[in-house]
Parts: C-alpha cells; sequence; structure tokens
C-alpha cells in the first residue's frame, strides 16, 4: 500500500503519488493503523511527506511531529481533512502547508494557537484550495511570514482589511469564490507580485489598488467590472493582466448626473487655486482638513481643483495600442475635458479617444497584456 | 497536408516512440490529419515520461520545446497553472493539434471578426478536453482560446504544429482587434531558456 521511502532522500510519500489525483471513494484509514504505519516510517531526516490520497477519518494524528521532526513541507491535500488539529503547531521547520481540496472551512479547521506558534513565523505556503471556507479564518492572518496563500475555489464572499497583516505576501490566489468588493487595504502588500481575483463577483476595483508597486500579474477574468479606475496605469511592473469575462464598457458613456458645487466647495476651490494664505489658526479644524482632501482636475490645462463635486467619466486609453480599456475620470466640472481625450471638449460623439501623453508613456510601461 | 491513399493506425507505447513515429509519417510528402491526431490520442500520458520538460511558471502558462521535427513540425509541452489561460489566437496557416496529458483545459472556438467589424467576436462552441484527449484546429476551423479553469489542479499539454510558427495573431474578444504577436520557449529539451529581448513579446 505504502510505497517505500528511500533511504537517501529527505523526501517520503505515503504513497508515491504522480501529478494526477483521481478522487478516491476507498475507505477512511483506521486512525491507529495510519499511526503505526507512520511510527514504523518515522525519519529523522524526511523533509517532505505527502499523504495524499488517503482518506484520513481525523486529524492529523498525534505524533507526527516526533516521528517527523525534520518536516518542511507537508501536502494532505484530497484527505478528506475537516480540521487540521494541533499537531501542526508541533512542526518546528514547516514551512510549506498543502490541504487543498478538503473539507476544512468550518470552525476549528485551523488550530487554536495558530498565531502565537512558531510556526507563525516560519510558514511561507499555504494552500487550502478547494476546501470550504465561507471566510478567511482570523488565524490565518497572523501568518506573518506567509509568501504564498491560496484559497481558490472556495466559498468566500469578502476579503477581510486585516490581510494587510500578511506583510509577506507574494502570492495571493482568490480565484473562484463570491467576492463582491475588494478593500483598500488590500494595497497595503508591498511586496505582493501576483493577485489572482478571477471568476468572482467583483464590480468595481479600488484606485488604491494601484499602491500595489509591485504587482507583476492581475487576474481580473469573469467578474463584473463595467470600467477600471485611470490609476491602474500606475501600475509600471505589470506585465499581465486579464480583463475577459467583464461587461466592460465599450461605447463612451458620459455620465451626466452633476451636482452643481457648494457654496462651500466654490469658496475651497477658490483658495486653493489663487494660493489663498491660510493658517491651521484662521479656520475651523474642520475646514482645514476639508481643504487638504482638494483632488486635481486631470485635465492639465484646467489646473483646478475639487473636492466632492465632480463628474464621473469613462474614458476610452488605447492601452499599448491593442484595445481600449474604460477608464474612470473625476474631473472638476462637466466643460473640463481629459487628458486622454483629444483637443476637442465637446464629447457627445462616439469619437475615437487618442492616447495622449500622459496615457501613451503610462501604456508604453506596460509590456504584456492578456488580452480580455 | 492531404489524405494518403492507406492511413496507418499507430499506438505509441511511450513519448519516445511518439516522437519517433511523428518523424516517419512527416517524412513522407503527405501527412493525414486523422493519422496524427489519432497517433497523438494514441500515447496513454505517463508523466515520468515527460516531467522532465513539464516546467511551471508562477505567473502564465508556459511553452516547453520537446522536438524540433527536423523543420517539419514543432512538439512541446504547455504547463498551465491554477486559473492560466491565453489569448484567443490563430494559428497562423498551420495544423495544431493539443493533447491533455494532465487535468482538464478548455477551448474555446471563435469565428474570425469581420473585416470592418467593431463589435464582440462570436463564440462558436466551448468544451472541456480530458485526459488524453486530441483537439485539432486550423486557421480555416477557427479562432480559439485556451484555459485551465480549475482554481485547484494545473494542467500540462502536448502539442504539436506543423509546419512550426513563431508568430501569430492575438484577439480582442471585445472588438476583434488583432495584433501580432512573436512566441518565446520557458524551456527546450528540458533546460530552461532564457532570452532577453527589448521587444515586449507575449508567451502565446
Amino acid at each position: 500500500m505504502a510505497a517505500a521511502a528511500d533511504g537517501d532522500s529527505p523526501e517520503l510519500e505515503l504513497p508515491r503519488r504522480g501529478p494526477a489525483e483521481p478522487e478516491l471513494e476507498s475507505e477512511p484509514e483506521p486512525e491507529l493503523a495510519l499511526a503505526a504505519e507512520l511510527s514504523a516510517r518515522r525519519s529523522a531526516e524526511a523533509r517532505q511527506l505527502v499523504l495524499s490520497p488517503r482518506r484520513l477519518s481525523g486529524p492529523l494524528p498525534a505524533g507526527l511531529s516526533q516521528w517527523f521532526p525534520a518536516l518542511e513541507v507537508l501536502d494532505v491535500s484530497g484527505t478528506g481533512l475537516a480540521e487540521m488539529g494541533a499537531e501542526l503547531l508541533s512542526l518546528p521547520c514547516l514551512h510549506t502547508l498543502l490541504a487543498k481540496n478538503n473539507r476544512l472551512g468550518g470552525p476549528g479547521s485551523l488550530p487554536k494557537g495558530l498565531g502565537q506558534a512558531p510556526l507563525a513565523r516560519s510558514l511561507r505556503v499555504l494552500n487550502l484550495s478547494g476546501n470550504r471556507f465561507a471566510e478567511v479564518p482570523p488565524a490565518l492572518l497572523r501568518l506573518h511570514g506567509l509568501r504564498s496563500l491560496s484559497l481558490g475555489g472556495n466559498r468566500l464572499h469578502s476579503i477581510p482589511p486585516d490581510i494587510q497583516e500578511l506583510r509577506s505576501l507574494e502570492f495571493l490566489y482568490l480565484g473562484g469564490n463570491f467576492i463582491t468588493s475588494i478593500p483598500p487595504e488590500l494595497a497595503k502588500l508591498p511586496c505582493l507580485k501576483y493577485l489572482v481575483l478571477c471568476d468572482n463577483k467583483i464590480q468595481s476595483i479600488p484606485p488604491q489598488l494601484a499602491q500595489l508597486h509591485s504587482l507583476r500579474s492581475l487576474s481580473l477574468h469573469n467578474n463584473l467590472l463595467t470600467y477600471l479606475p485611470r490609476e491602474i496605469l500606475n501600475l509600471v511592473h505589470l506585465e499581465e493582466l486579464s480583463l475577459r469575462g467583464n461587461p466592460l464598457v465599450v461605447r463612451f458613456v458620459r455620465d451626466l448626473t452633476y451636482n452643481p458645487p457648494s457654496l462651500q466647495e466654490l469658496a475651497g476651490r477658490t483658495i486653493k487655486t489663487r494660493n489663498v494664505p491660510y493658517a491651521p489658526s484662521d479656520l475651523p479644524e474642520t475646514l482645514v482638513r476639508y481643504l487638504s482632501l482638494a483632488s486635481n482636475c486631470p485635465n492639465p490645462k484646467c489646473g483646478g481643483v475639487y473636492f466632492d463635486s465632480c463628474v464621473r467619466q469613462i474614458k476610452f486609453v488605447d492601452f499599448c495600442g491593442k484595445y481600449r480599456l474604460p477608464l474612470m475620470h473625476y474631473l472638476c466640472s462637466p466643460e473640463c475635458s481629459s487628458p486622454y481625450s483629444s483637443a476637442s471638449q465637446s464629447s457627445t460623439s462616439q469619437s475615437e479617444s487618442d492616447s495622449e501623453d500622459e496615457a501613451s508613456v503610462a501604456a508604453h510601461r506596460m509590456q504584456k497584456v492578456l488580452l480580455g | 497536408m492531404e489524405q494518403p491513399v492507406q492511413t496507418e493506425t499507430w499506438k505509441a507505447q511511450s513519448l519516445e516512440e511518439l516522437v519517433r513515429i511523428l518523424h516517419k509519417i512527416f517524412a513522407e510528402d503527405k501527412v493525414s490529419v486523422e493519422e496524427v491526431q489519432a497517433l497523438m490520442e494514441s500515447y496513454e500520458s505517463n508523466p515520468e515520461e515527460w516531467l522532465k520538460y513539464a516546467k511551471f511558471d508562477q505567473y502564465r502558462y508556459t511553452r516547453n520545446l520537446v522536438d524540433n521535427g527536423n523543420g517539419k513540425f514543432n512538439l512541446m509541452i504547455l504547463c498551465w497553472g491554477e486559473g492560466h489561460g491565453s489569448s484567443i489566437h490563430d494559428h497562423t496557416d498551420s495544423h495544431c493539434f493539443m493533447k491533455i496529458l494532465q487535468g482538464n483545459l478548455k477551448e474555446t472556438l471563435f469565428q474570425w471578426p469581420e473585416k470592418k467589424g467593431n463589435g464582440e467576436m462570436t463564440k462558436k462552441s466551448e468544451r472541456v478536453l480530458r485526459d488524453n484527449q486530441c483537439a485539432y484546429i486550423n486557421d480555416s476551423i477557427g479562432l480559439h482560446r485556451v484555459e485551465n479553469i480549475s482554481h485547484t489542479e494545473t494542467a500540462v499539454s502536448l502539442h504539436l504544429y506543423s509546419p512550426p510558427f513563431d508568430t501569430c495573431n492575438t484577439f480582442d474578444q471585445r472588438t476583434g482587434h488583432k495584433h501580432k504577436v512573436t512566441m518565446t520557449f520557458y524551456s527546450q529539451y528540458g533546460e530552461r531558456t532564457v532570452c532577453a529581448t527589448a521587444v515586449p513579446q507575449e508567451n502565446n
């Protein structure tokens, strides 16, 4: 039943598995029999242990860390595991845990005390795809050493803002869930290189996502996006972007609902554009703060600012000369035109928008794009 | 390729044998599509034989050259991580055979966009290809997109292109707009190849 362990190699497979694993309908492994077998195969040198595709009837056998103290990689994918058990916490060298296609997701899936265990600092790779998580377990967010996290194919409806605690995260796979929105805190992951959000129910991308300076690959296909924030062009290291299967707006759409600015807004604009000097002692604190929130109108010829009153426009940027991305702009008034349009102000027609200056420079920076 | 007078029924017992028989077939003046497809399907995927070519990349699918067919064809292995997919693309007047070695791949067929058209491309059909199945396409059949839609499993496929080509067109599904791209190999004959190029490329 179990393949013999190679005495020379630090890897132990029970049994030897190929890359493809069919789902087995075998009887669950009697706990005692498995414990006895693992004990018999104990090894102080073994660095990897693969338990799949056996079906486990309970959590990881107690004693695992005594039999395999040097374990660095543990693969319990496809074993039917419903909870990991405390044994996991006693594995001092574990850096990779693969537990996909199991029955994890309920309370107690992850062992208590995970956040305080040495594992919280040493675990680098965690794959929980194909399980039943309806929310990201808070304990998981204590794994501050985590570089790679996969929760693909679960039942997540949201991403917790505390995801930002996973400061070392480089790879985040959340495809195939029911996620409807992205918290701006996701952008606080400075090392994130690969972000997968495909096959979800996402309707908009927060502009803060452009702060993911390390992002190289962004997967957004099969969602509910109608446009993207123009800040996306700031992702200078982005080489892959997938957008297919989104109801992206194809025709130029002008949002005509424009709330005229309030007196406060008009006064604020004047102070800013005319550089009227003021000190914190001159104004109530609320107004000082209000003035600090001025946004610049993207129209370079305008140089104006706006606070709350702006026009949302969807403009199309000829993206790397390949296709048109609808990007959301905020302008200070309907008379302003965006830097991405051609010289003419009024754009009631579906005229082609050329890639000008700012847009084309930004577009050239993005080298490879997966066409939608 | 045209139909020869007699079509052999081959059974490739190993990847090496598959390559040997392919060389034999392609040495002839006339090669039959059905013959090649049947041969490709007859090979039962054995990971031990192709593992050395199966180099995965974290960010996107990879193309790994197995055999250059004496210039008559290219045989390569493509490795698809979870969620990895290709653009919609054509096949530069060549024949394309695609066999599943591991996992599953979804193939979506598209009609060629109208010359003057500027609208959403028309989907013709889609299917999920399973272990050892071999699909065939050429430009007269249409365009396709291939993707690994699994969020938990990787996929590996064996591709044969004849004649070999290193550029093709990719298409934007929403507009039909096409763009020529150059394709590169992630590895050749089991060795990782790193090409430093100034021109941006798409690995398609």
